[in-house]
């Protein structure tokens, strides 16, 4: 028998074990696939392409979560410290995401136009996603997010920088592409060996005692 | 082994005040996974104890009987679910048994 119980390792255990599904690595990694592409389909399906960047990684996680992840390990609510940093990740998201776009809107209009040349904006951009990555790493307590933060934030410059030697769309998918496509294929790797050590069990455990 | 002596070998390892509910290893290992979230399904608790359906379903009655753990009935989507949350007699008891278990490691 231990002498001593800790409670914050098995709390830190216990929320990690929601994440062994893989789902997170394979929504973030197609995401980066989608961006590689992005030059590719925003030639075919412009403007209707940015649809599938955010589409992929929502439904992944959206539909995994529900048809996969719960009907294997069930179901957990934790307490408030950790409600509390996934309520700060979503102000987080929803500070920065309008800004993000206004952004974005007002440069295509022509009102909003960063007059500075070279590797500034690029570099610039790198270091934000960098930054706004770590900091959901750091609230989430999930590490991977800063594989991600590195990845985009590395991204972002680097297709800056292969432009000029690869051209498009080239730049695009060996600067995301490859970072993408590793990730993507260790989130499925996860997500295999998820299924297979817990599959859906026989008995309807969902409502016992009921 | 004979009744006596099994007495003793239990009144060796567990002090009396130790609660003997929440002292046996799957209870235990039930309490403490319940201690750090703020509820959970049957299925969760099964994936963290590695513990059987039938194992933990005895457990939790047992638990369940003293005031320890509550069920809560609600409903995912369409779907009755059951939660498994620990009560305040609960958290207290497992404070309690945690306090007690210190103070004995402290003292040998």
């Amino acid at each position: 028998m231990n002498e001593k119980i800790d409670l914050k390792k098995v709390e830190k255990q216990t929320y990690r074990f929601t994440f062994t599904d893989g789902l997170y690595d394979m929504a973030y990694g197609s995401l980066l696939v989608f961006i590689a592409i992005a030059p590719i389909l925003r030639e075919i399906l412009y403007p209707s392409y940015i649809i599938l960047l955010i589409l992929p990684p929502s439904l992944i996680l959206l539909l995994g979560a529900r048809f996969i992840t719960v009907p294997r390990i069930g179901i957990v609510k934790f307490n408030q410290n950790r409600t509390k940093s996934r309520n700060k990740i979503g102000l987080l998201i929803a500070i920065l995401f309008p800004i993000t776009v206004v952004m974005v809107v007002l440069t295509y209009l022509g009102l909003y136009n960063i007059k500075v040349g070279g590797y500034i904006v690029p570099v610039g951009a790198g270091v934000f996603a960098l930054i706004l990555l770590s900091l959901i790493a750091y609230i989430l307590d999930y590490s991977h997010f800063y594989l991600y933060a590195v990845s985009i934030g590395l991204g972002i410059p680097l297709a800056e920088l292969l432009k000029p030697i690869f051209g498009e769309p080239l730049h695009y998918l060996i600067s995301f592409g490859i970072s993408g496509t590793l990730i993507l294929i260790y989130g499925i790797i996860t997500l295999i060996k998820f299924i297979k050590k817990y599959p859906i069990p026989k008995e309807e455990i969902s409502n016992v005692k009921g | 082994m004979s009744k006596d002596e099994n007495n003793i070998i239990d009144e060796i390892s567990t002090p009396n005040s130790i609660d003997k509910l929440i002292h046996e290893p799957a209870r235990l290992n039930i309490m403490t996974r319940l201690y750090v979230v703020e509820s959970a399904d049957f299925l969760f608790m099964m994936r963290q104890t590695g513990l059987t359906f039938g194992n933990l379903s005895a457990h939790m009655s047992k638990l369940e009987a003293v005031g320890y753990i509550k069920i809560i009935k609600e409903f995912v989507g369409k779907k009755p679910h059951t939660m498994l949350k620990l009560t305040e007699k609960g958290k207290k008891a497992f404070d309690e048994y945690r306090k007690q278990m210190k103070q004995f490691f402290n003292e040998i």
